[in-house]
């Protein structure tokens, strides 16, 4: 039985490495040095997690009515 | 510190606070409502408010907060999916990757432009419920693993899958759309 991680397993463990925060096994190191693919995989991660963090707020801001509605919201309470 | 007068706040802060609301939970209504209860919460604090960041940054921290309360609730009330529910094994042929869902390289420069933002969002939004808000809370708002597990109600064993499958349908989405080879 071979102690290095497929491809399947590589995906999950990169997967994992980015929020346990552990660095990557010995096994793991040298699938990534012999795999193309999964070298990329690893890039990819990067980026989404980039991407999702510096992603600018876009889309339609608040309808005229939705802006009415939370402006009597925050009116005080008539007696 | 004093707040500026609330009655300015839907006109100042409101369409911001909204987008950020709307890109997190995907529901207009739900983004209003949680921009409601923000306003109410600041209003109900605003003496406690110091002016040590901007008013929007301190309202952005209240909204943020009931948003993990609208996760919470949202995993009481609609049921995770099927924990089994494991479509990426079709990215793989037996224990590598498949000839057609390889991943390939990603052009560096189109990987941060304003367009891949616009395409993440929409692969983000074609996700299922429970697999996108794992994604935002743990990438977008970058929240430590067990405090997203616990705001998804859910072991962390199981958020770890599902961060997994949002990484892998994500980078597939993204793939087939934004880094699709143009026509020859």
């Amino acid at each position: 039985m071979s102690l290095m991680p497929s491809c399947v397993d590589m995906a999950r463990i990169l997967s994992e490495a980015r929020d346990s925060g552990r660095p990557l096994g010995a096994h793991a190191r040298l699938h990534l040095w012999v795999c193309e693919v999964c070298r990329r995989v690893r890039v990819q991660f990067d980026v989404l997690a980039r991407a999702a963090r510096s992603a600018p707020e876009a889309g339609p801001g608040l309808s005229e009515q939705a802006k009415e509605r939370l402006r009597r919201s925050l009116e005080p309470p008539t007696l | 510190m004093p707040t500026s007068d609330p009655k300015t706040w839907v006109d100042q802060h409101g369409d911001r606070l909204f987008r950020y609301a709307l890109s997190r939970v995907r529901d207009e209504a739900a983004a209003e409502d949680l921009i409601q209860e923000t306003f109410l919460a600041a209003l109900k604090s605003k003496d406690r408010f110091k002016g040590d960041s901007s008013e929007l940054t301190w309202m952005t921290g209240i909204l943020r907060n009931k948003i993990f309360e609208h996760y919470r609730r949202q995993s009481k009330d609609v049921p995770l999916g099927d924990p089994d529910d494991d479509r990426e094994s079709a990215f793989f042929e037996g224990r590598h990757w498949s000839a057609s869902d390889a991943p390939r390289e990603w052009p560096q420069g189109k990987a941060e432009s304003a367009e891949f933002s616009v395409a993440l969002r929409m692969c983000l939004d074609a996700l299922t419920a429970p697999v996108a808000r794992a994604f935002v809370l743990r990438e977008m708002e970058g929240v430590e693993p067990k405090e997203a597990a616990a705001a998804l109600g859910v072991p962390p064993g199981h958020l770890a899958v599902l961060l997994y499958r949002a990484r892998m349908r994500l980078r597939r989405c993204l793939e087939k759309n934004h880094f699709a080879p143009g026509p020859a």
